[in-house]
């Protein structure tokens, strides 16, 4: 199978990062131990030579950043959305596919910084919009915050597979979207819309009466569905898979996005995948995050070889991930 | 059967072209636009022993590519310290030249596709893959990626990237696609113990030279002009990949030869003190672009193979070029390319593989170099028809001539004269 490796930061001003100044550089083999060139990923820039000039250091890393809430509205009461005045350069660097942010109550310590998805960005306000959902201690204390918050960013690794929806030109996408992950997939609609694709969305509305993103999705232009796609055991019901099978065979999807638990998407992505082998996936990032960076670790999940991956910086396949009893 | 070459330099070409007129299916997959590689920026050929190996290749059956430069020479018969009878050939017509000869034989092409990873089934490939995933499946595949750069290797080893042809920026870095089957690469090294070495010459525009030195040099092919002796560099000499023109000559002088552009012997030159030369003050670099800085870094890159190119540890995968030893020259490029691309065809019909005989120097020098590379020593030199330690061995060994009937008597008496032409299926 294709290995497809990628660093959502590599080449940006964020690269090198600290990843390469200890020898750990997710694609270049010379930060990585080796002394020769053997680049697993070119994406125009060569990240030794940015090492090298840039005085033998990584670049500066992200840090946090008072900024003012200009509105909280309660969706449900365990669901948030926020309304965020950040700077221009922010908002025009988080509007784009997988863009996320840390945010953080000023009064509580590092460890409480929680990774949230940019569901849109205002690049003429300048307001980001974001929801949340209370879960545990770190989503529980966003909450708290009433007229600032800290927001540190911009990360991009919110969704995985990228590529298989940047490379989607005049064609046709399917979105399978539950509770408050359908967040990130709205900025994803809206990059598709502008690249002309069809965008179908199958909403789960979870507990509520409707999905909170719904009227985003209709706004951009995408077909919306209301659905449930799961029965009392949290299998995919028999009348969606069927829907799925059809809708597959009418549109000819060529990338599925799937947003959901990494439960859903192992369902969604071995159920699609017997249906038809070439369809690309994008999965909604769930991993637990803490620094963003790379460093801490917390992020690490095992791909098919049991090699690790630093899914908060790393891009890759989601059929390597997800897929069961293929290689 | 379907042979897939990787990497469209002369090697490339010469394995297309040869795996063509065994009869194969043939795709050439090249990650620029232009076939060629580093010979868009070379030029000579038919210098010292390159002479002998012209000819024996053309009366093997494989002397199409020679012939081909010979048409696009602009000068024949050209001397130049260490070097007789060169023949220069222009650079500026030679690439799409061989082009349509390539696209006239059928042979198929893709440009701005680089190779990126394989698919193995145990020790055979199965496929290859191009930078967007796009799987390509295959018989037998010749690599024949050279060993130059990419931008890592031109900063550690050597002062950066110069941005010569190859356009690794651009188009992306050269891997080495044995490694990724799993075969290490052996490493070229310098006389101080580092590894690889430095292209030792670069283009200078000519319309940038005084027209005097223009005409002299478009009239004799060759235009040779002292170094001030505050500029005279030594060391750089240690560096170059072309021991057969690290001579002091070429320290102390200003070699230029006339391939299109004026080919300057030497690594780099800063330009300021280039333009202190009389006729020079407005000279600019056309080939690598930062030639007053730096040049390319090259043979950090071979896969082990055995004499009749096949690469040891992988089943179906052949090499030439660069990639299969530390040749220098398109000539050496064009001989060995020619027997991956023979063999290739061979091994994929179920055939024995056939070495050429060590008694013409093109059979000499792929076995001799194989032999070399065993120990450091070996490792620091390069082996070319053109000069330094394999020349001098031609001379030994009585294989040097310019006398085209000893040649042709000579594969006649071998009795493989013409066997690179003949069909295979
Ligand atoms: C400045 C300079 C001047 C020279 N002058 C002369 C001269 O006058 N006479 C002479 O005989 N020799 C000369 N040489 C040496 C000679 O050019 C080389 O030894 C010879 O051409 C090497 O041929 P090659 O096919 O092995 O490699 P290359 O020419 O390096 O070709 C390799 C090709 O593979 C492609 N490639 C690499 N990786 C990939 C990938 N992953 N996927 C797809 N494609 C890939 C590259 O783009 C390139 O086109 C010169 C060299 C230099 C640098
Ligand atoms: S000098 Fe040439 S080979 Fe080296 S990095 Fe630059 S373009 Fe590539
Ligand atoms: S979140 Fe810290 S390493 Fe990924």
């Amino acid at each position: 199978m294709f290995k497809y490796i990628d660093c959502i930061d590599a080449g940006s001003p964020y690269c090198p990062c600290e990843l390469a100044l200890k020898g750990e550089c997710i694609i270049c083999s010379q930060l990585h131990g080796k002394e020769f060139c053997d680049c697993l990923n070119w994406k125009g820039t060569c990240i030794y030579q940015e090492f090298i000039w840039n005085g033998y250091k990584s670049k500066k890393i992200r840090e946090f950043k008072k900024f003012k809430i200009v509105k909280r509205e309660y969706l449900r009461e365990d669901i948030l959305k926020l309304d965020i005045k950040v700077n221009k350069e922010l908002s025009r660097d988080l509007n784009d596919i997988g863009a996320f942010v840390f945010l953080k109550n000023e009064k509580d310590a590092e460890a409480f910084s929680t990774p949230i998805s940019i569901l849109s960005s205002d690049i003429e306000t300048d307001i980001i919009t974001v929801v949340i959902k209370r879960e545990g201690i770190k989503s529980k204390a966003i909450f708290e915050c009433q007229d600032e918050i800290l927001v540190k960013g911009p990360y991009f690794n919110g969704i995985q597979g990228q590529k298989y929806l940047k490379e989607l030109k005049n064609n046709s996408c399917l979105i399978l979207s539950r509770g408050v992950a359908s967040a990130p997939t709205v900025l994803a609609a809206k990059k598709l819309k502008i690249n002309k694709n069809e965008v179908y969305v199958l909403l789960d509305r979870g507990r509520s009466r409707e999905n909170f993103s719904k009227p985003y999705f209709l706004s951009l232009g995408c077909i919306v569905e209301d659905v449930s796609f799961l029965n009392i055991d949290g299998e995919i019901k028999y009348e969606y898979k069927k829907e799925i099978e059809q809708l597959i065979k009418k549109w000819n999807f060529k990338t599925v996005l799937s947003a959901g638990s990494d439960d859903f998407h192992e369902k969604v992505i071995n159920f699609i995948y017997k249906i038809d082998k070439y369809i690309n996936f994008a999965t909604v990032n769930n991993s637990t995050m803490c620094c963003g960076e790379g460093i801490c670790g917390s992020c690490i999940i095992k791909g098919s070889n049991n090699e690790k991956i630093r899914s908060c910086k790393q891009q890759y396949n989601p059929k390597e991930v997800f897929l069961r009893g293929i290689n | 059967m379907k042979v897939v070459v990787i990497g469209g330099g002369w090697a490339g070409c010469a394995a297309a072209l040869e795996a063509k007129k065994c009869g194969a299916d043939v795709l050439l997959i090249e990650r620029t636009d232009m076939l060629l590689g580093l010979g868009n920026v070379g030029g000579i050929m038919r210098n010292n022993g390159r002479y002998t190996a012209a000819q024996e290749m053309i009366e093997l059956g494989g002397g199409d590519l020679f012939e081909l430069a010979d048409k696009c020479a602009r000068h024949k018969n050209v001397e130049f310290p260490g070097h007789k009878h060169a023949t220069l050939y222009d650079v500026i017509k030679m690439e799409p030249t061989v082009r349509r000869y390539l696209l006239e034989k059928n042979i198929n092409i893709m440009f701005e596709a680089r190779v990126v990873d394989v698919e193995l089934d145990k020790n055979s490939i199965k496929g290859i893959y191009l930078y967007d995933g796009t799987f390509i499946e295959g018989d037998v595949f010749v690599e024949t990626t050279g060993s130059t750069g990419p931008m890592g290797n031109c900063l550690r080893y050597g002062k950066g990237c110069s941005m010569c042809i190859l356009r690794c920026p651009s188009y992306g870095p050269r891997i080495s696609i044995s490694k990724r089957a799993g075969v290490e690469d052996i490493l070229g090294m310098r006389g101080d113990d580092s590894y690889g070495a430095m292209s030792g010459s670069c283009k200078l525009n000519k319309e940038s030279l005084s027209d005097e030195i223009r005409e002299k040099l478009e009239r004799d092919g060759v235009y040779i002009v002292e170094v001030p002796k505050e500029d005279v560099n030594l060391e750089k000499l240690n560096m170059k990949v072309c021991q057969q023109y690290a001579l002091k000559e070429f320290a102390e002088n200003i070699v230029l030869l006339d391939t299109g552009h004026a080919k300057l012997m030497t690594s780099y030159y800063p330009l300021e003190k280039l333009r202190k030369i009389k006729g020079f003050e407005n000279v600019r670099f056309e080939d690598p672009y930062s030639g007053g800085k730096a040049n390319s870094i090259r043979y950090l890159s071979m896969a082990p193979r055995d004499n009749s190119m096949k690469v040891t540890g992988v089943d179906n995968l052949f090499v030439g070029g660069e990639k299969s030893g530390l040749f220098v020259g398109h000539t050496e490029a064009i001989v060995t390319g020619t027997l991956a691309g023979y063999n290739a065809v061979r091994w994929g019909l179920g055939l024995k593989t056939t070495t050429l005989p060590a008694s013409l120097s093109v059979g000499d020098i792929i076995s001799f170099e194989n032999s070399m590379k065993e120990n450091i020593e070996g490792l620091k030199k390069r082996y070319t028809f053109a000069g330094a330690s394999y020349f001098e061995r031609m001379k030994e060994l009585n294989l040097y001539t310019t006398d085209d009937n000893i040649i042709e008597k000579r594969v006649k008496n071998l009795f493989i004269d013409g066997i690179f032409k003949e069909r295979l299926l």
